[in-house]
């Protein structure tokens, strides 16, 4: 590399350290000390990262660019996109205005330490990219008059943080804290801590590491349920689904003004049927893809006139109607497989707070509140049986709550809740959810105007329960195989 | 533990700038300080290592 060349790349390099100083580095300082701004634990390590990102290039600088320089400023690079988007993942899907902390023209520091190194990225590359041949390694250069600035800025800016470091977080072992408190001067008001240290389990997920439900495995004995003494619910008789579906029945509901049914299947399948159980009216298999992710459909509701209504696993919900002049052509795009009749009239996902990182298992729908109801199921990192309402119009949140127990119900010990039952089947009727579990094989009954569970039932002999229909004086508990029991709908 | 990090950054500069021959201790310092930065923020964040949001 010629000696202007080299010139011109020392140049560059100093002026990058002196921005990177003056703006991220000396920028977060002067908000502390002006405003008290003072970084979390995460902060610090991104805030680190980029005065490392300035100081690799400073060796740069001093002994021109050898490979592990190169390297260590790459990998600095990648490190603190990992920081930024990591911490910035607990901000990014809050409401408007609810960040963390201090913003600068309009975005955090967590946004900017992302941008930061994303740009520090770019900068190597168009510096490598200009770069014809790679100046002589190994030998110490002379400091410049711009390179003495660099560094002295770069000195004085990193001592200045490391006095910030010391009021906020302490001397070691004292570590930075998940939720500072404002920067002071004042020794008084220091905080130091140790709390980061508290012994927790490492997790790839956290809060996020659920599992598909898996009905199969649970408990169905009634006798071991959370409530005691629980009345019996016989069951008086069994019919059938007759009709071929493909895949294992997964939530069945009826339409109390025709008696047609609709079922729906762990393959994606959705199936008008007769008011006989025997007859296919419609059908299609929806395609999960390319869309609005779906997981295996849990549940089904009639959401009036000939809207049908399915919910996944995952409260992704689909909205269909049988219509005999839908277009097969425009239709492929949503269906693997239909009978030409149906149309999609969209889909979306319920949008939970209390049940949020909670999957359902089933779906019904409130005629008169005009509101979709689902009911959550617990697993080992969220234990709350939730009930979440939306609104038919826009299937936004109307309403959640956790029932409370009355009608003399007791749990078995303090240690028992409701959120042991894992729902699988629900229906509203008359002002009550009747909710299917097919843990302890239990029937809830929910009033839902006061919020509580008025009613269980122990319903010995059931097995893998996957919806629940009312018809007339009768309550019919649908099976995954297919059978369907009856049983007499208790009185209220 | 974050007032420690940045006095191994300020001496790892303060070598470079005024004992460039030194170079090999600069860069162990170098080295440790990014592992020290990185322990630190997995220290805050081993609850959940990947973002909590929908991957």
């Amino acid at each position: 590399m010629s000696a202007p060349a080299e010139e011109r790349l020392r140049t560059a390099l100093a002026w990058v350290v002196i921005a990177l100083i003056a703006g991220p580095i000396a920028g977060a300082v002067l908000l502390g000390v002006a405003h008290g701004d003072s970084p979390c634990i995460l902060c610090w390590g991104q805030r680190a990262s980029m005065v490392l990102i300035a100081l690799v290039a400073l060796f740069v600088l001093r002994y021109g660019p050898r490979p592990r320089y190169l390297g260590l400023v790459v990998l600095l690079g990648v490190w603190g996109q990992y920081m930024a988007l990591r911490h910035s993942a607990l901000h990014l899907a809050r409401d408007i205005g609810q960040g963390f902390a201090a913003s600068i023209l309009g975005a955090h520091t967590y946004i900017w330490a992302w941008f930061i190194h994303v740009t520090v990225l770019a900068v190597i590359g168009v510096l490598l990219l200009f770069v014809r041949e790679m100046p002589v390694a190994g030998t110490v250069r002379e400091t410049r008059r711009l390179d003495r600035f660099a560094f002295l800025f770069f000195l004085v800016v990193v001592a200045a943080n490391a006095l910030q470091a010391f009021a906020s977080t302490g001397p070691p072992p004292f570590v930075g804290q998940g939720d500072p408190v404002r920067l002071s001067l004042d020794p008084r008001h220091w905080v130091w801590s140790l709390e980061e240290y508290q012994p927790y389990p490492i997790s790839w997920r956290g809060s996020w590491a659920v599992p598909q439900p898996d009905p199969a495995a649970v408990e169905a004995d009634p006798a071991r349920g959370p409530l005691q003494n629980l009345p019996r619910l016989a069951v008086a008789g069994w019919e059938r689904v007759a009709a071929p579906l493909q895949g294992t029945l997964s939530g069945l509901a009826r339409d109390s003004a025709t008696g047609r049914w609709l079922a729906v299947t762990d393959r994606f399948g959705v199936y008008l049927l007769d008011s006989g159980l025997s007859r296919v009216l419609h059908r299609v298999v929806v395609d999960r893809g390319f869309s609005v992710q779906l997981t295996p459909f849990a549940g089904a509701a009639f959401v009036g006139g000939d809207t049908l209504a399915v919910v996944s696993t995952n409260k992704s919900w689909v909205l269909l109607r049988p219509d005999s002049a839908a277009d097969a052509g425009r239709e492929w795009r949503r269906f693997r497989e239909t009978d030409g009749a149906v149309t999609e009239l969209g889909r979306g996902r319920f949008a939970t707070v209390r049940a949020r990182q909670q999957y359902v298992l089933s779906l019904a729908y409130d005629p008169a509140a005009r509101e979709y109801v689902t009911v959550s199921v617990p697993s080992p990192r969220h234990r709350r049986l939730v009930v979440s309402r939306f609104a038919r119009g826009d299937r936004m949140l109307s309403s959640e709550f956790l029932p409370r127990l009355s009608g003399g119900l007791t749990l078995a010990g303090e240690e028992r809740s409701l959120a042991e039952y894992v729902v699988t089947g629900a229906t509203v009727a008359d002002g009550r959810l009747y909710a299917v579990s097919a843990a302890y094989s239990t029937l809830l009954v929910v009033d839902l105007a006061s919020r509580a569970v008025s009613a269980a039932y122990a319903v010995p002999g059931i097995r893998r329960p996957v919806g629940v229909a009312v018809r007339g004086p009768r309550l019919l508990i649908a099976q995954a195989d297919g059978r369907i029991a009856v049983l007499e709908r208790p009185a209220p | 533990m974050e007032f420690l990090n940045f006095l191994i950054i300020l001496w790892a500069a303060w070598l470079v700038w005024r004992r460039p021959e030194r170079e090999r201790l600069a860069f162990r310092l170098l080295v440790t300080s990014c592992v020290l930065m990185a322990l630190l923020f997995l220290l805050g964040s081993r609850g959940s290592l990947l973002p909590g949001v929908n991957l």
